[in-house]
């Protein structure tokens, strides 16, 4: 088990999905292997994505 | 005495706690706003390594095929990290893309069908960027494409997007490497490139491999399923909450699923290329129905119309059915 402290960037990372679950229920992700944290899902919307992919232009 | 002392030491004990405590919270600065997320410019685009397989695949199929001479194309789905941007799937132009030597583009909603399908599965899948081919030995975008794709890049995560340029004019380099942003396969070649909003041009974007699926993959046996009905699903996606797809039978059909408001109930569509057959699951139990209807979409509202009658109509309207069989 790796108990070094979290860099700046990583404890960050922890923080914003710590925030996401608790305010709006996001999962985080955790290693199967030694169960640390690696990160949070991110979801994105419907309309983000549909929107993105309905208005790719012609290409040349 | 001892008592003074356990005192103490329970007081000193509290006040390292405390002083851990502050030292464990994180600064203020480290809390910004939630779903804040900084995005830095693209530093490499990581392909999963059965999607450039998908990609180089395709693209020998395409010009083996007796639209060879076309330009071919695939949008690219993914996760956008900090600094790059993970494929994870290529989802194809479609038969029904509109092409020529000089020009693609895509069949656009079989695509965004094909994306709410895989979102069941991965609910992180956002656009991250696009590829197509050039006839020659162009590869680079050419100015019709950065038209097109700096009024388009823009609303992808952090503003920015990865683009491929596939042409067939790779060569053997002397035992030199190419360079980082070109993958080679045969005479196959990808060239890839980042835009950013605002930017005035393309840059090259190093390109990396890590093992892992197409995603996508098992979408490519009902394809044509998708594009045969990829409007009335759309629309209906559009319409109703509660849509389902799975690929079943191996592969040949496109189960569809539309649960019903207030009960456990689903109305079962199986989707072949010209077929379409409608079910009530009724918890395990399936009830074939025939809604007399060939647009996929009006024949489901047709459905749920039926189902939203009134019990005692619903009933009255068996009777004279059977009536009307009987008097037949």
């Amino acid at each position: 088990m790796d108990f070094r402290p979290l860099t700046d960037t990583e404890r960050q990372r922890l923080i914003d999905a710590l925030r996401n679950n608790a305010q709006n229920n996001r999962a985080i992700l955790m290693d199967q292997r030694d169960t640390s944290f690696i990160g949070a899902v991110e979801e994105v919307t419907d309309e983000e994505v549909i929107s993105a992919i309905k208005s790719v232009p012609c290409h040349y | 005495m001892l008592r003074g002392f356990l005192t103490t030491a329970s007081h000193w004990l509290y006040g390292l706690h405390q002083a851990l405590d502050r030292e464990r919270a994180p600064a203020p600065a480290l809390l910004p706003p939630a779903g804040s997320r900084a995005y830095r410019r693209l530093q490499r685009v990581v392909l999963a390594r059965e999607v450039a397989d998908t990609l180089f695949e395709d693209f020998a199929e395409h010009r083996a095929s007796p639209r060879g001479e076309e330009e071919v194309g695939w949008i690219l789905l993914g996760v956008r990290e900090e600094s790059e941007v993970r494929v994870r799937a290529a989802l194809p132009a479609g038969a029904d893309r509109d092409a020529g030597v000089a020009h693609v583009h895509f069949n656009s909603v079989a695509q965004a069908v094909a994306w709410r399908i895989l979102r069941q599965a991965d609910r992180r899948l956002a656009m991250v960027g696009v590829v197509h081919t050039h006839p020659g030995s162009l590869r680079h975008p050419s100015n019709g494409d950065f038209r097109g794709d700096s009024l388009w890049v823009g609303q992808l995560r952090g503003g920015e997007g990865a683009f491929g340029i596939g042409t067939a004019d790779a060569k053997p380099v002397n035992g030199q490497a190419y360079a980082d942003h070109v993958q080679t396969r045969d005479t196959l070649c990808f060239s890839w490139y980042a835009l950013g909003d605002g930017d005035e041009r393309y840059r090259r974007l190093p390109v990396t491999i890590a093992d892992g699926p197409d995603v996508a993959r098992s979408l490519r046996d009902v394809w044509t399923t998708i594009e045969r009905y990829a409007r009335p699903l759309d629309a209906l996606c559009e319409q109703l909450a509660k849509v389902n797809f799975e690929v079943a039978q191996d592969g040949q059909v496109l189960l569809v699923r539309f649960g019903l408001a207030g009960s456990d109930h689903t109305i079962r569509v199986l989707l072949r290329q010209d077929e379409a057959r409608f079910f009530l699951d009724q918890g395990g139990t399936l009830v074939a129905i025939d809604p007399e209807e060939r647009q996929l979409d009006r024949a489901i509202y047709l459905i749920l119309a039926e189902l939203a009658r009134p019990p005692q109509e619903a009933e009255a309207s068996q009777e004279r059915a059977v009536e009307l069989v009987n008097a037949g």
